[in-house]
């Protein structure tokens, strides 16, 4: 079937089959490789992305349920200059970074949160990351990452 | 010393390969792709133990898209692999004898036509007995699951002793004995990055493989002894890494002599990825192990003698069993005072998948039974069990069970008194125990350890590093230990940089590639750090030294009157020098800005045959306390905060380190609660991820960190290891947590609701 759709801003079409994944389309079609595969059944978050303002586990996300959507990935979130957004850098400053397979996954999900509740508790933060499994490290450090984008967000907001 | 320290043991370092990571732009090997490259399937055994009647993989290769289809006996020695113990196969020969034992690969056009073409090969097998309790593997009829028994004992794949006094008539002398058997489970490595090769051949006969191991070297003379190829012609790059903990050793071994010999038949790249629940079938576990402990202590809660006796399962081959069942063996008793103890150790052959390396290294287990028996033993004496620990634990200078004095300074006090402090385990203590029998009951419980740095008594402990200036005035650092997350990339960068006197920024340190590497032995025994770093601290010395001569030269002066500041050579005239002219005149010197690094770790000597020695050159040491919450009518239990302190000298890179700690103690959180990878007579009960439970951000809680001061003039600044111990105290911490607030003794692992809920209302 023929999709069309945005991703990170970019109007697509693409000509797959129905039950073809986001995953594979992104990863394969597409060759954006910063989602990632780790389970194929919505289990561990590696592969999240942002369609429509949702976190969504693009490994069973259907093309047939594409059509107009837009669709923000890992690859979108940086200045067009290259430059990582804040909660990209805060992850590297607060070492929330270890092996990184699951990290562009997490920072999809923390930046869905960010936009519907843009001073989560840390609670709140952990609820939302609950989909997304990291074995590395542990998770304290990226709470700590997006709790510090939130305030820093919200903090400028406030200056302006 | 460390106010001195620029770079090393900077709060503000971040790891050198964090940013492509957050960008998404980090390569991982499942995001390579070639054009023409080829999908390789694997045929994986459905049943634990078999005998292989007839195999023919020529049907797979008439479906259509299917290029090249391949068995054991396209291997030198039919694939046969593995050390210390040759038992294993690249592709099963003779005989499957595990649920996801790999037979036969495929290599298509097509991820679908690989699939179609397994489906294909006709594959006849003789179902044979399984055995799967490892209590019965050494039973006279049990069925034998090694091609040819390793000691001649039917499933007997190790044993090994410590023999340290006898034990036996103090133990009649005590007035109590505690006499208790402990059972952990397997555990799942669960990397988020399921296993990966990309093998791609050149006209020349060579291949080059990218695949996500742990130890380039090793794998690559494995690989070229399988495939009847020189070492010169395998070269083994190791892209991004996600994640390993001990996991990524030789079942990529076997991916990797797979890809290439497709590789090299087909003349195309060959791409092999692992699904998650072909991962978990088909990849190794932390070995089960059971762990009886007898010992004794006198009327005032003095240990006095300890006897164990340790089983571990090996499943259906040996792997890394043998060197983790020797290390269980040397930390069985716990970081304790005894005046005998005993070890004896048995690893035997199932048909329970098969078992190899993963953090803590039997470790994991050694600690978790001998620190519940020790929480087990305060109770007896009525002793709070971090007064009766801090009575009877190791202090610098003291000797262990093992028959070896703890030589360097002992940070265990410190930990101890730490985490007590921190906690607030006096004031909880007091609290949790005198609430009432309400549906949630709160306890909070301790452990601590020590952990034997590197390989110690299995072998020579060393490493090599590069480091080379070029003609843009960058630095090049390469080691063949690799980064799978751990941040050993950072760590060597920073040391390289500190004692060169020159801004991180201008090192790059390059990932493990065989060709340009130099062979540097195991990236494993959270070795990397003190033996690598050390390596890697002699190489900038060695270039330091040059520089010091070309900057002699070009300021006509003594090497001895330069003075290094601020990147700049000042020499007696005062006017200083950049690094970067230093460098330009080197190069019209001749000099070549190029150095070796090699560094060992002083030998030691333990002695298999008598069970005594010295089994490690030195000891890191830390403890935690966990704070839970049962709920008794469910039997769930919530850990509410964690407190941990280790003792690993001077931290390198802290941000690193803590994470180390953090992600460590979260994996020790999985193991006691919710991660069993459990057999049913051989067959595994978990598929996927939705099943094998790992710790989600939920589960985890707020986790309160520290690193002690201590003194170790081995290490690079002083740096110990890390990230092995950190995950060992959690699982019984949170045990003897859940002791107290329920009074229930967990003896069996993992502590799930229903067992804990049974044993809650009888």
């Amino acid at each position: 079937m023929n999709v069309s759709f945005t991703v990170n801003g970019r109007p697509t079409a693409v000509d797959v089959p129905p039950k073809m994944v986001l995953l594979d389309i992104l990863r394969d079609v597409l060759g954006l490789t910063g989602a990632k595969p780790g389970c194929e059944i919505g289990s561990c978050g590696a592969c999240t992305v942002i369609v429509d303002g949702e976190a969504q586990n693009s490994c069973t996300f259907p093309a047939s349920r594409l059509e107009g959507t837009a669709v923000l990935t890992i690859e979108g979130l940086a200045a067009p200059d290259g430059t990582p957004n804040d909660l990209q850098q805060a992850f590297v400053e607060h070492g929330a970074v270890q092996c990184g397979y699951c990290i562009p996954g997490i920072i999809m999900a923390g930046e869905a949160l960010l936009g519907h509740n843009p001073t989560p508790n840390r609670t709140e933060i952990r609820e939302a990351l609950a989909g997304n499994l990291c074995r590395c490290t542990g998770y304290v450090q990226i709470v700590d990452a997006i709790e510090a984008t939130a305030r820093q967000r919200a903090g400028v907001e406030e200056a302006v | 010393m460390s106010s001195s320290l620029k770079y090393v043991g900077n709060p503000q370092a971040q790891a050198v390969d964090a940013l492509d990571k957050v960008m998404g732009r980090a390569r991982y090997v499942g995001d390579m792709t070639l054009s023409g490259m080829l999908h390789v399937k694997l045929l994986t055994s459905r049943v634990p133990h078999a005998r292989i009647m007839k195999l023919d993989v020529s049907p797979a290769l008439a479906v259509p898209g299917v290029v090249a289809a391949i068995t054991s006996a396209d291997f030198a020695e039919n694939g046969a692999f593995g050390w210390p113990i040759k038992d294993a196969f690249v592709l099963a020969h003779e005989k499957v004898r595990y649920v996801g034992d790999p037979i036969a690969a495929v290599a298509a056009e097509t991820e679908a036509a690989a699939t179609a073409g397994v489906r294909a090969i006709l594959l006849e097998l003789e179902e044979l007995p399984v055995v799967s309790d490892p209590a019965h593997a050494l039973d006279e009829d049990a069925p034998l699951v090694p091609l040819v028994p390793p000691k001649d004992e039917g499933n007997l794949c190790e044993s090994l002793i410590v023999r340290n006094g006898d034990p036996d008539p103090i133990l009649a002398a005590c007035e109590t004995v505690l006499d208790e058997t402990y059972h952990f489970q397997h555990q799942e490595h669960a990397y988020l990055e399921m296993e990966g090769a990309l093998a791609i051949p050149a006209p020349d006969g060579s291949v080059t493989i990218f695949a996500n191991d742990q130890s380039p070297h090793i794998n690559r003379g494995n690989a070229a002894g399988i495939l009847g190829l020189a070492e010169e012609n395998v070269r083994v790059i190791q892209p991004p890494v996600g994640g390993s903990f001990g996991g990524k050793d030789d079942v990529l071994y076997q991916f990797t002599a797979v890809t290439a010999r497709l590789a090299l038949i087909t003349h195309r790249p060959v791409r092999l990825l692992l699904t998650r629940e072909e991962s978990l079938q088909t990849s190794y576990k932390r070995e089960a192990m059971s762990l009886h402990l007898q010992i004794g202590m006198d009327g005032n809660g003095r240990l006095r003698a300890g006897k164990a006796n340790l089983l571990a399962d090996s499943g259906a081959y040996a792997s890394m069993t043998p060197l983790s069942s020797w290390r269980a063996s040397m930390h069985a008793l716990g970081t304790y005072r005894y005046e005998a103890a005993t070890v004896d150790t048995q690893a035997v052959y199932t048909n329970n998948g098969y078992s190899g390396a993963f953090r803590g290294f039997g470790n994991t287990q050694s600690a978790a039974a001998s620190e519940i028996a020790i929480d087990e033993l305060a109770h007896l004496a009525g002793i709070d069990p971090i007064e009766f620990r801090l009575k009877n634990m190791l202090r610098t200078g003291d000797t262990a069970f093992t028959g070896n004095v703890i030589a360097h300074e002992s940070g265990l006090e410190k930990c101890l008194l730490w985490v007590r402090e921190q906690s607030d385990w006096a004031d909880k203590r007091a609290q949790y125990a005198a609430q009432d029998d309400g549906e949630l009951a709160r306890g909070i419980g301790v452990a601590c350890y020590f952990h034997g740095t590197g390989l110690g008594g299995e072998g020579l402990d060393y490493a090599r590093a590069t480091l080379e200036i070029n003609r843009d005035h960058t630095i090049t650092l390469q080691s063949g230990l690799t980064d799978y997350g751990q941040g050993s990339r950072t760590v060597f960068t920073l040391v390289a940089a500190e004692t060169l006197g020159v801004s991180p920024e201008r090192i790059f340190m390059l990932r493990p590639d065989t060709q340009t590497a130099l062979e540097t032995g195991p990236t494993v025994a959270s070795r990397a750090s003190i033996v690598g770093g050390n390596a890697v601290r002699v190489a900038a010395e060695k270039i330091s030294h040059l520089l010091h001569l070309a900057a002699a030269d070009l300021l006509a002066c003594a090497a001895e009157r330069l003075l290094w500041q601020d990147e700049q050579f000042i020499g007696p005239s005062e006017s200083p020098v950049s690094l970067d002219a230093v460098i330009d005149h080197a190069f019209e010197m001749g000099l070549q800005l190029s150095v070796q690094g090699y560094w060992q770790i002083p030998e030691i000597h333990w002695d298999f045959e008598t069970g005594s020695g010295t089994p490690y050159f030195t000891y890191s040491f830390g403890a935690q306390v966990a704070d839970v919450t049962v709920n008794r009518q469910a039997g769930a239990v919530r850990v509410n905060k964690i407190w941990a302190a280790h003792d690993a000298g001077q931290i390198i890179y802290p941000n690193g380190a803590k994470g180390q700690l953090l992600g460590g103690i979260a994996q020790g959180l999985g193991y006691a609660l919710t991660e069993g990878f459990s057999y049913k007579n051989g067959y595994p009960e978990k598929k996927n991820l939705n099943q094998y439970k790992l710790p989600t951000a939920l589960d985890v809680p707020e986790i309160e960190t520290t690193f002690v001061k201590t003194t170790f003039p081995n290490g690079p600044f002083g740096a110990k290891n890390l990230a092995e111990p950190v995950m060992i105290a959690t699982t019984p911490a949170i045990a003897n947590a859940v002791f107290q607030a329920v009074g229930v003794r967990c003896r069996q692992f993992p502590i799930s609701a229903a067992w804990l809920r049974e044993q809650l209302l009888g």
